[in-house]
């Protein structure tokens, strides 16, 4: 059963959840942030261009335009592969781990895997970001040594940021099947 | 002791301070605005280049200018990432000493950790 919910994000651009639940204890929570829009992609393409011309003008240098019109095109390409996130997931089967995947524009997926085992809890953390205060969803890694210490923080959805409503219910979605660890009996 | 009261020694070495600013700053415009020549014909020869009548300042006032971003700098690096356990917990939360629970008593102050402020807010008890 899948079900969408319409969120903003921390600076005000909106953005989808989209909740999954495969199984009794698997479920997959996605974050989609809005495409690249073509009113932002022409605004930049034309003030490149523009400032290119202006250059040609003041050198007379017909080199300047075919250089303006080389960085449009890569760094389109590397702003759409290495920069524009489109969706982040967040796959939590019960026993196994936590499944951490980024899809950029250009189709490039990057994934990362937590097994069950090193993780504590996931929980909202509110810190200091770039002269605000905002709240993200993070795992907080176990420490071997240590029962009740925390060894690692991994914070989430660290591009779309999505505000403290979407943020709880993500929270509650992964706290349902966190809590089956407690009462499912341990095999080791 | 100390305390802040106006005291005799602190009325002269206010005072002291006073005329040694304006003698200081009296000096400063001499040396900036007469000539040398003029000096020079007193007998005093001996200053430093006038260039630095101006130049002082100036460097004062830019280092004051830069002093305001570098502290703003300090700030932002010295604030701890998103991905640091130090927006969790620190040393003294780790060390503290959990007191036993008492019947009727108010709770010792403690360190509460973040799992449970987390179900407190936002998972609604049935």
């Amino acid at each position: 059963m899948a079900e969408e919910r319409r969120f903003r994000s921390a600076s005000g651009a909106p953005i989808a959840l989209r909740r999954r639940q495969h199984s009794a204890c698997c479920r997959e929570l996605a974050v989609r942030g809005p495409r690249l829009q073509l009113r932002s992609l022409s605004a930049a393409t034309s003030a490149v261009w523009l400032a290119a011309y202006g250059l040609f003008a003041l050198s007379q240098n017909s080199m300047v335009l075919s250089a303006a019109i080389f960085i449009t095109l890569i760094g389109l390409i590397v702003y759409l592969h290495f920069v524009k996130i489109d969706q982040e997931s967040l796959l939590v089967i019960g026993s196994l781990g936590i499944q951490v995947t980024s899809s950029y524009a250009s189709g490039k997926e990057s994934t990362t895997f937590i097994e069950m085992g090193r993780v504590k809890d996931v929980v909202i953390n509110e810190a200091i970001h770039m002269q605000k205060v905002i709240y993200y969803l993070c795992i907080l890694l176990q420490d071997p040594e240590d029962p009740q210490g925390v060894s690692e923080v991994v914070p989430l959805f660290q591009s779309s940021k999505p505000r403290l409503d979407c943020l709880i219910e993500v929270y509650k979605s992964c706290q349902d099947i966190l809590e089956q660890r407690k009462t499912a009996p341990q095999s080791s | 002791e100390n305390s802040p009261a106006p005291l005799p020694e602190r009325a002269i070495y206010g005072f002291a301070l006073f005329l040694g600013s304006w003698f200081g700053f009296i000096l400063y415009l001499i040396w900036a605005y007469i000539p040398e020549t003029w000096l020079f014909s007193l007998g005093l020869t001996y200053w430093p280049q006038k260039y630095w009548a101006v130049a002082l300042p100036v460097y004062l006032l830019v280092a004051v200018g830069i002093g305001y971003i570098l502290l703003f700098g300090i700030n932002m690096m010295s604030t701890a990432p998103l991905n640091s356990t130090d927006t969790i917990t620190d040393n003294y939360a780790k060390k503290q000493q959990q007191k036993k629970f008492q019947e009727e008593a108010i709770p010792a102050l403690r360190d509460i950790p973040i799992s449970e402020v987390n179900r407190m807010f936002f998972l609604p008890e049935k």
